[in-house]
């Protein structure tokens, strides 16, 4: 059995994700992390520690080769790296919601201290792409940016909601690093620098990010999944109720592969096979993991695998050794393969009985109510489902609609539907009181995004004073534009926006692409092109008209401009279009959007004037303390009272000050979050390069300040005309 | 010395009640000793190990389920005959298997607990207790609550006959002939029996028991009256005790206690000098321990602790080290055997597969025509569901005997599901709409691999009552699922007790009507837990229970035409009147309800809960405080500065946190009671004071004890 070849325990906490390895002075590792209060820590066991006496460093009170730094705020991100090739140590990078520090822990100076106004979520350190000085890459408010080691932002981009998680993989094999990106919106996207060449749509905010090796990396979910991609393909996952805190590739069993380790919120660690997600070594600590990282703590050529939890305690791992044989938990491999072996055969005996069982059930006398109670029933009996769309009533809103039936008299106990990210949970149930019971059921779903998901159904079928149900399972695809209803073009006036472009493609393709993503009634026959159908959301009742022409120039009106995008992009990947160029108009939106960007300015001149204002604040406190001060000292309490009573006054407004400039961020960063999406709506309306040069050429206007070109860019999809 | 024990399984039988594996007595010292071990499927298999196989001694017909398997034999001689008690029969067999013994009991229940000493026989159904000597009729006991267990003091060892009945209701009743000499109060349902030793001790008086809530003790059963000599209490929470036994694997030459608990806990206790015993060792497996016995199996000259499992694996906790510090060579033939063994079950396995695949074939094909039926594999669930007495919540506890699926959790009143830390199924809380279909909880656990247990927690509020239900699929084909029923009963959170404290201001409330004393006894078996379903003999009874949550006492006396029930809660008194008025009106019987409100009573309620609250609001507190503190701490260095109780609650902070975990919502469901209590004060003098509940609450925020007890008076 493998055990930790080092414990600490430090006393001080750690926050979870916010732990990293670094060779600060270029030889001795040194742990860093941060912990409460709005401060790093640097642990050194190494050297008896070189006292700091500078502001921001200061000697731990609680233990000696431990050092802590003032950042006084809260650290939402942290690591260490090679910033700079040339200095020929580490850096240390600490991210807070408004500002990123490069740091040298050696010789105590900043390398840079950045303001970042979309905040730093996640950061990752390594070379991107073609860019050939490592970047200090931060992950914030749907954007990403990238600095150099003089704090130059070499690399800017925007992404389609906040990020979480970060990391450099050679995705696509070509020797040079993409960078991974999960988001809020529960997407992994992959930027080959600033253009997007993969994504992959997960089931949960995607918390963790790190490569394995080649092409495959690992990835958590806030939910409590974990598992590994190779490109776009996912090889495993599992999911536990307890939450994924970090990840890290090692090669625990020196097979020369890397494992995923994965430190969980309950204070287990595991190892798994990066192939199968078999766990191959799992430990558990007192208390939640904090970090998993790597290096050669105790400085004798040997990289450990060093697991940090929340209260401090660090264990060290060395990986197994040859004579082990992969066999790293105390159990023997035999035992278990037995034990397993003789489960699976208990089970298919059991099965077999089963069988015999029915069998002889079966010459038994015919169907009768003391039957029903043991769960006995028809053997023809059939499920039916079938999806389709509500209108709704009064009391009902407007929801697609899924009607399961069984073909004779037996009734259906409870249904229970698996899906992902359609309900609050990973499951619904549907259980009729007693009174209800019947042999079909309608379950309204309404998914809240406009994704396809495969509900995995589990009917429990029986009789009415069953103690035991037949379950029956199976699997039905909900359609991703299921929430839209087929309605007589007529019937509302045409939505304002539309998007056009042009497909080669012949019509009857259009509509087997409208059969497989909408919940059209059976009777529906669409002629040939050209021809127009219009749908309804259920949702908020917004018109969707979609009209073809005969040439082949398709038309989309609707006034929801993530929608359009949504249309596009599945019929891109149906028709498998590679670039696609789309006009696009949204008067409502883009007027907002112009609101937006004025609000921005006017956040951006308030906040400085704030700022203006602290200083002057600050100033005035500084004479008023001297001044106050001075009247002691000559005894003149008189003056003294008044000075600090003015000095209370000022306090006050400096707080009141302080809420405002609160309120003026996030406002400020609501607007900001707005505009990026913006950006990256105008993107998802085209495909392939015109994508790109569409986010290229916003960003560009966003930068030189150009609102009417941005608008320009949006709407026919290029800068020049 | 360290205890160190191997883990090997042996083999596999059908799923097992509880006692009914065995170690047959060995010919020498330390020789390898057979097991028997009968099953569901009512199969006794008789078996050792050679080489590191099993071969089967002998094996009998399947037929009805094994309850218990006992041994005996002439006394005073290797006890090597094998009883088994299935349905109302008993069988023996010699250790050859050849069965010498039939006897057909005709207890109208079936047979649950045996014990076997000489040629007397003792036997309990449900209720019903015998004595049997040579298979005659000796004494005959009907005991008010199920019997769990029996046993009889060694009669080589003590003058006299004493059979002892474990009994639900807390009580082991200790018998001489058809009548009980005495009651012995224990701290929980007592499961299990056994002889301190294995022969009782120095006296051969010493009894050791189990309860369904993890309590071990000994009792010294003396002719006059009970000694309790000591008492593990189950600090770790662990499961219920299903088996004892004694054997000395610490190899001290004091035989140790082996214990095997229902959450698949197996633990050694060693004594010290002082007699007390102290845990060695324990280990977990991952199903109920339903046999345990000390004895050498694997190997001659190591001891090792061999149980059995709720899915009938037969496992043994070996001393043998795994490792042999022996030649090359020998490491070689072992791995050879274990593949040797690895390849059999292999080409078994493929052999079953490959009949399993043509069966489910034919399953296919059947679906196809109209006429014939497809029945439901029956697969056994081992459930439990009891009340805790330390936070007032009850816990569920399902086992199958293959991995299970899912469970889905439906309830028709409204609960608390709280997370159990030992599982690690998913949990995934379902919308429900409670209106149309009486769900007020709906909820699905997603098992992972290999699950066969699995615990949840369950929160109910006094006064709401109705039904739970578990619909549990395993995972075998084809697919099925069974429904369980766990019924939350209006004063869900009382437990029977046997004593109770009669000073107390009591509020009485009494029945009368033209009701039958069967039907009296319904009504308090649907409004309380612990009672026996069956209505006791005699005209008249009596049962105390006690609030687990708040510690009030509540008597019910009731007899033909009369019920008596006396609280010092009033809140209780309230939930009784109105659960029983409405079953009445149900039943179309017309009910006298009086009742009796003691004014002092309220203030005495709020002056027991006044403790309590005072503590969780301080430990909040206290809570609240420690990260703060703790950041002082890392700033200034130390903590001198500090007054001491900051101080002391940072050197407790780790105990305050685990305290705090402990007990979520604890001080809501305090704050509930007492809003209950206030309600209920005044809805007996006929006034409704819902809308000065805010008020009630504002004070509460702010609590003080006077304060409370003034507005209560006040309103």
């Amino acid at each position: 059995m493998l055990l930790p070849v080092f414990t600490l325990k430090l006393r001080h906490k750690i926050s979870p994700r916010m732990v990293a390895i670094g060779r600060y002075d270029g030889t001795h590792p040194c742990l860093a992390a941060a912990t409460q209060a709005g401060k790093v820590f640097i642990h050194n066991p190494h050297t008896r520690s070189q006292h700091f006496s500078a502001s921001r460093v200061f000697q731990s009170p609680l233990e000696s080769d431990v050092s802590l730094l003032n950042i006084n705020q809260a650290v939402s991100c942290l690591t260490a790296g090679v910033l700079n090739p040339e200095l020929g140590y580490d850096a240390l990078l600490v991210g807070t919601q408004t500002n990123l520090l490069a740091y040298d822990v050696y010789n105590n100076s900043d390398l840079f201290y950045r303001e970042v106004a979309d905040g730093a979520n996640a950061i990752v350190l390594g070379t991107l792409g073609d860019i050939s000085s490592p970047l200090a890459i931060i992950g914030g408010n749907c954007a990403l940016q990238g600095f150099d080691y003089e704090g130059n932002d070499l690399f800017w981009t925007v992404t389609g909601d906040n990020v979480h998680s970060l990391a450099l993989c050679d995705f696509d094999g070509d020797g040079k690093k993409e960078l991974l990106v999960g988001s809020e919106d529960f997407d992994i996207r992959v930027f080959k620098e600033d253009e997007i060449v993969a994504e992959m749509t997960e089931t949960e905010i995607i918390t963790s990010l790190c490569p394995m090796y080649g092409s495959r990396f690992g990835y958590a979910l806030s939910n409590g999944t974990v598992g590994v991609y190779d490109k776009t393909a996912r090889y495993w996952r599992i999911k536990s109720k307890n939450h994924a805190v970090s990840i890290h590739a090692f090669d625990l069993n020196s097979d020369g592969v890397c494992e995923l380790i994965t430190g969980w919120s309950n204070g287990k660690v595991d190892a798994r096979s990066d192939r199968t997600g078999e766990v191959i070594f799992k430990d558990n600590f007192s208390s939640a993991i904090a970090g998993v990282v790597e290096g050669d703590y105790r400085m004798d050529g040997h990289v450990q695998l060093i697991c940090c939890s929340v209260d401090g305690e660090i264990r060290g791992y060395l990986p197994g050794t040859a004579e082990m044989r992969g066999n790293l938990m105390d159990t023997s491999v035999e035992q278990d393969l037995i034990r397993e072996l003789s489960q699976k055969k208990q089970n298919l005996l059991l099965e077999l009985r089963n069988y015999e069982e029915n069998a002889k059930a079966e010459l038994s006398s015919p169907l009768n109510e003391a039957d029903g109670h043991g769960g006995i029933i028809p053997a023809n009996t059939k499920l039916h489902t079938a999806l389709s769309v509500n209108l709704g009533n009064e009391t009902q809103a407007a929801h697609a609609e899924l009607c399961i039936s069984t073909s004779n008299d037996t009734i259906i106990r409870a249904v229970l539907i698996f899906a992902e990210g359609i309900f609050l949970g990973e499951s619904h149930v549907v259980h009729p009181s007693i009174h209800n019971l019947s042999s079909s059921i309608h379950i309204p779903i309404t998914p809240p995004k406009d994704v396809p998901v495969d509900l995995h159904l589990k009917t429990f079928v029986g009789y009415r004073s069953s103690t035991q149900f037949h379950v029956f399972e199976l699997t039905r695809q909900l359609p991703r534009f299921s929430m839209y209803a087929l309605t007589s073009p007529d019937s509302g006036s045409e939505p304002l926006s539309y998007v056009n472009f042009t497909i080669a493609e012949r019509a009857q393709r259009v509509v087997i692409w409208l059969n497989q993503n909408f919940l059209l009634p059976e009777d529906t026959n669409i002629q040939n092109a050209p021809f127009q159908v219009c749908f309804t959301s259920l949702r908020n009742g917004g018109q969707l008209y979609i009209k073809i022409k005969l040439s082949g120039e398709i038309t989309v009106n609707t006034d929801d401009i993530d929608l359009a995008g949504d249309v596009i992009q599945s019929m891109a990947s149906f028709f498998a279009i590679e670039d696609l160029q789309v006009e696009a108009e949204f008067p409502v939106y883009f007027e907002e959007l112009r609101k937006v960007l004025v609000k921005v300015d006017e956040y951006h001149s308030v906040h400085q004037k704030l700022s203006a204002d602290m200083a002057d604040n600050s100033n005035l406190i500084r004479s008023l303390l001297v001044q106050a001060e001075d009247a002691r000292l000559m005894r003149d309490m008189k003056t003294m009272k008044n000075r600090y009573m003015e000095l209370y006054g000022l306090n006050k407004d400096l707080l009141n000050g302080y809420k405002i400039r609160c309120n003026n961020h996030t406002e400020l960063l609501g607007n900001l979050k707005a505009v990026n999406q913006a950006i990256q709506r105008a993107g998802r309306l085209r495909v392939g390069k015109p994508k790109n040069q569409v986010i290229t050429a916003c960003r560009d206007a966003i930068r030189s300040n150009n609102i009417n070109m941005l608008f320009r860019i949006m709407r026919v999809g290029t800068a020049s005309s | 010395m360290d205890l160190n024990l191997n883990r090997t399984d042996y083999l596999q039988v059908g799923v097992t009640s509880h006692k009914t594996m065995k170690l047959l007595p060995a010919s020498r010292h330390r020789a390898t000793q057979k097991v028997v071990i009968g099953d569901h499927d009512g199969v006794v298999l008789c078996f050792g190990m050679k080489k590191g196989e099993a071969v089967t001694v002998f094996k009998t017909l399947p037929g009805q389920k094994i309850a218990r398997l006992e041994l005996g034999g002439v006394l005073n001689t290797p006890q090597e005959k094998i009883f088994i008690a299935a349905g109302s029969e008993i069988r023996g067999f010699t250790k050859r298997g050849k069965q010498f013994l039939s006897f057909e009991t005709n207890l109208t229940e079936s047979i649950k607990a045996m014990h076997i000493s000489g040629s007397d026989l003792f036997l309990s159904a449900s209720y019903i207790y015998n004595h049997y000597c040579d298979c005659k009729d000796q004494h005959y006991y009907l005991s008010g609550d199920k019997i769990n267990d029996v046993i009889c003091l060694p009669v080589e060892r003590l003058p006299r006959m004493t059979p002892v009945l474990a009994c639900q209701d807390r009580v082991l009743r200790v018998l001489q002939g058809s009548d009980v000499m005495y009651e012995v109060e224990v701290p929980g349902p007592p499961t299990v029996l056994a002889l301190h030793n294995g022969n009782g001790g120095d006296s051969g008086e010493d009894l050791l028991f189990g309860t369904s809530d993890g309590k071990l003790g000994l009792i010294q059963i003396t002719t006059s009256k009970p000694i309790h000599k000591w008492e593990i209490r189950n600090e770790k929470t662990r499961g219920g005790i299903l088996c004892v036994d004694s054997y000395d694997i610490v190899g001290d030459g004091v035989k140790d206690l082996l214990v095997g608990r229902d959450d698949g806990m197996v633990e050694v206790y060693s004594f010290d000098n002082a007699n007390e015993p102290v845990l060695r060792f324990d280990q977990a497996l991952s199903e109920s321990v339903t046999s345990i016995q000390g004895g050498c199996v694997g190997k001659d000259g190591y001891d090792e602790i061999v149980v059995s499992t709720y899915s009938g694996w037969v496992t043994g906790l070996t001393t043998e080290p795994v490792h042999k510090e022996s030649g090359p060579g020998e490491e070689l033939k072992i791995n050879q055997e274990m593949q040797n063994k690895i390849s059999s079950l292999r080409s078994e396995l493929e052999h079953l597969q490959f009949k399993v695949l043509q069966e489910r074939e034919k399953y296919q094909q059947s679906s196809q025509s109209s006429k014939a039926k497809s029945a439901v594999p029956s697969f056994s669930v081992n459930d439990k569901f009891t009340l805790n007495k330390d936070d007032a919540s009850y816990s569920l506890i399902l086992e199958v005997q293959t991995a299970i699926d899912n469970v889905l959790i439906q309830s028709d009143v409204p609960i608390d599901l709280l997370d159990v830390d030992k599982n690690s199924a998913v949990v995934s809380f379902s919308s429900c709409d409670s209106e149309s279909n009486d769900n007020f909880l709906l909820a699905t656990y997603r098992c992972q691999a290999n699950t066969t247990r699995l615990e949840l927690k369950i929160r109910s509020i006094e006064g709401q009552y109705g039904t739970l239900q578990a619909y549990v699929t395993p995972r075998i084909q084809p697919k099925t699922c069974q429904v369980r029923q766990y019924l939350i009963k209006p004063l869900s959170l009382h437990q029977r007790t046997h004593f109770i404290d009669h000073d107390r201001p009591m509020n009485t409330l009494t029945l009368t009507g033209q009701f039958s004393f069967a039907e009296v006894h319904s009504w308090v078996v649907f409004c309380l837990p612990e009672v026996p379903e069956k209505p006791p003999a005699g005209e008249c009874v009596t049962f105390y229970f006690q609030n687990t949550f708040l510690d009030t006492q509540l008597e019910s006396t009731y007899r033909k035409g009369e019920g008596v029930f006396k609280s010092d809660n009033i809140s209780t008194i309230s939930i009784l009147k109105d659960v029983l008025s409405k079953e009445a009106t149900k039943r179309k019987i017309n009910l006298n309800i009086s009742y009796e409100i003691n004014e002092v009573s309220v203030k005495h309620t709020l002056k027991l809960i006044h403790p309590k609250l005072e503590y969780q609001l301080l430990l909040a507190k206290k809570v609240q405080l420690i990260d703060a503190l703790k950041e002082l701490q890392v700033h200034e260095g130390n903590t001198n500065f500090l007054i001491p109780e900051y101080r002391c609650i940072l050197e407790e902070a780790d105990h305050l946190q685990e305290e705090y975990k402990k007990q979520p919502a604890h001080l809501e469901r305090l704050y509930g009671m007492i809003t209950d209590l206030f309600i209920d004060k005044f809805k007996f003098k006929g006034t409704n004071v819902k809308t000065k509940v805010p008020l009630l609450l504002e004070i509460l925020d702010s609590y003080d004890q006077n304060a409370l007890i003034a507005f209560f008076d006040a309103t």
